[in-house]
């Protein structure tokens, strides 16, 4: 071992009780930080998974109240005109088959399903309850609604007369699968379906008002005539979904573009102010650990003095002596927060037991990141070498015969 | 003549920026490989000061020092502290060995600082070393757990681990008993005779003064006399150093 560290190595070990309490009170400081880390992102991610996780992220619509709204004279036509449905609101899209396979392609987007949505209700014996209408094409939506993985009964299918309906809308009405469900259009018509499939999406509302329906069945039900009331899309970064709907609204002209962040801005505050609180706490966490350790070492250079001056006299260097001291710092800082990193790992580990002790299930899920912690041990141990500048340049300064003579 | 080692020229030395204290007073001097040098003189003669200046620890605030004909006072810090490592060895009154190393460790030290890492061979002279100052049998002990004789005698053996030419000893033994002053100068005369290290010795024991082979003695930042004594009678020496610098003899002197 080169001479330095080995002296470093030397006056910490020999340092003893003072080495191992800045040890503690480093370790203690790093628990705190990688402990209040992972909770926060835990959160975070918690959050934003049950607001966005399973809907879209950006949803293109057609132009709002364009004139594009000639409907087809017929009988269906009539009725979705006067349905109250979302036609009336924004021109439907028509030629969307290309505008999927277009979007498919863009960076960025990981999920593209069109929507033929439109209201309605369901109807058993004399009771009626509204419901949603989502005409799908169930592989692309299982892309961003994982309709499959939320399937509690029956099977994920969506043949021409299927529907899948909300558990909740299904212990009202008693229904299994394989049962019939007639559906009522506001304007009175009425067709019956099969109940393929039961979801459970662990939201009340959309459990007791969505039935997914085959794209095509749907649009033809409403009165669509080919054309989809909206393209829902999913983004692989959900934190850019803004920019790239901007770049979208760009691309697509004549489409309205929206995007989560603007539907969630209240959540998206709150959660940045909760990040910054976090900052900030680390921050000063981190600034009373260095802190801590600049104290140690002062003291430190005091007390080795003695030895310094020796070594001084029997030819090290100024800089030397003052590496003998940036190491120190540089050891305490990192072997401090690998234990710190171990102490916050289990503090994790009991913040789990401990919410999931009632439930059975901790109250959000932790995720213990590797490389944020191991940002955190770079970044202590920087500010522990950074901490023992003073000290070190005491020790670079100190003249040998001031020491020496006793 | 044996060639020169060290050589002072009109080195001054002034303490303070407001109220100036002269303490070296212009002193030329010049150390030749293999002597045996003792330096007398009062308290506040300006010993320990021109040792520190000619050990490259202090810097002269007037004059050049010459190591073998390479001029000291114009080296910087790396190559001072190099220079130091390479030539000279130091023994303090204090020890100052470092209590977080063996007593092996400690002697190795130098060579260590000069080398970067330990070798073999130089362990195995650090083992010859301790041999030479009897303590073969203490190399794995702590250097707090000997006596302040042995202490002394590691720092010895610690000085010597690089083959200095010279060794400079402030007082090496004021803060030892009489038996063990005997047995560490005894060993610092061993030394001289057997390796050829040149040594200038701080003393204010006129005993061991009598039995060098120059005598410098220092006053007031002078140098008032510089003999050699190597051949003369020990007795005749000791007489014409004692009772003028002898604390113990001063009073003996007045009366006289």
């Amino acid at each position: 071992m080169p001479f330095e560290w080995t002296m470093a190595w030397r006056f910490l070990r020999e340092g003893r009780g003072q080495t191992l309490f800045i040890l503690l009170g480093i370790a203690v400081g790093i628990a705190v930080q990688v402990f209040i880390g992972t909770l926060i992102a835990g959160l975070q991610e918690d959050l934003i998974q049950a607001t966005v996780g399973t809907s879209p992220h950006i949803v293109l619509k057609g132009e709002a109240n364009s004139n594009e709204m000639a409907l087809p004279n017929d009988a269906e036509a009539y009725l979705a005109r006067n349905a109250g449905n979302f036609g009336e609101q924004s021109a439907l899209i028509g030629n969307w088959t290309r505008l999927v396979e277009a979007l498919e392609e863009e960076e960025g987007i990981t999920a593209v399903s069109p929507l033929a949505q439109g209201n309605a209700f369901a109807q058993k014996g004399s009771e009626r309850q509204p419901i949603l209408i989502q005409g799908v094409d169930l592989k692309r939506a299982d892309g961003i609604y994982q309709i499959q993985d939320r399937l509690v009964q029956g099977l994920s299918r969506l043949g021409a007369d299927d529907v899948l309906v909300g558990n909740a809308l299904a212990q009202k009405y008693q229904l299994k699968v394989g049962d019939p469900l007639m559906v009522e259009l506001p304007g009175g018509a009425r067709q019956s379906f099969t109940i393929s499939g039961i979801f459970d999406f662990g939201n009340q509302n959309i459990n007791e008002a969505w039935i997914f329906m085959n794209i095509d069945r749907a649009m033809r039900l409403l009165g669509y005539s080919g054309r989809v009331v909206q393209i829902e899309v999913q983004v692989e970064d959900v934190f850019s979904a803004d920019v790239l709907a901007e770049a979208l609204s760009r691309s697509y002209a004549g489409l309205t573009v929206t995007d989560w962040k603007e539907d969630n801005a209240d959540l998206l505050v709150a959660l940045q102010s909760q990040s910054s609180s976090t900052y900030t706490i680390q921050v000063f966490v981190l600034l009373a650990v260095t802190l801590g350790i600049a104290s140690v070492l002062a003291v430190s250079v005091v007390q080795k003095s003695k030895q310094i001056g020796i070594l001084k006299a029997m030819g090290i260097t100024s800089r030397s002596a003052s590496r003998i001291f940036l190491l120190q710092g540089g050891l305490l800082g990192f072997a401090g927060s690998l234990v710190g990193v171990v102490f916050g790992y289990v503090l994790t580990q009991l913040f789990l037991w401990g919410t999931s002790l009632k439930t059975g299930e901790p109250i959000f899920p932790l995720v213990f990141k590797i490389l944020p912690t191991l940002g955190i041990v770079a970044i202590a141990t920087l500010a522990s070498i950074a901490a023992s500048f003073w000290p070190a340049r005491r020790s670079a300064k100190l003249n040998p015969i001031d020491v020496i003579r006793g | 003549m044996d060639p020169c080692l060290l050589q002072a020229c009109e080195v001054t030395k002034v303490y303070g920026t407001v109220v100036k204290t002269k303490v070296i007073k212009g002193i030329d001097l010049s150390i030749f490989a293999g002597e045996f040098i003792s330096l007398i003189g009062y308290s506040g003669s300006g010993k320990t000061t021109f040792l520190n200046i000619l050990g490259a620890l202090d810097q002269p605030t007037d004059g050049k020092l010459y190591f073998e004909s390479e001029e000291v006072t114009a080296m910087d810090d790396r190559a001072l502290a190099y220079f130091r490592n390479r030539n000279l060895g130091f023994v303090f009154q204090f020890h100052h060995l470092l209590p977080e190393f063996t007593v092996l460790e400690n002697v190795m030290i130098p060579s260590w600082i000069l080398e970067g890492k330990v070798h073999d061979k130089r362990k195995a002279r650090a083992k010859e070393l301790l041999e030479l100052v009897g303590l073969q049998d203490h190399i794995n002990k702590k250097a707090t757990q000997i006596s302040g004789g042995q202490q002394q005698r590691v720092a010895i053996a610690r000085s010597l681990i690089n083959d200095p030419k010279l060794i400079l000893a402030d007082e090496p033994t004021g803060n030892l008993d009489s038996e063990s002053t005997e047995q560490v100068y005894g060993l610092l005369r061993d030394i001289n005779k057997t390796i050829r290290t040149a040594f200038l010795v701080v003393t204010h024991n006129d005993h061991i003064a009598a039995k060098s082979d120059r005598i410098i003695v220092l006053k007031d930042g002078m140098i008032l006399r510089d003999e050699r004594v190597t051949g003369k009678d020990d007795e005749a020496v000791w007489q014409s150093v004692a009772p003028r610098y002898c604390k113990h003899c001063q009073k003996a002197s007045i009366l006289k």
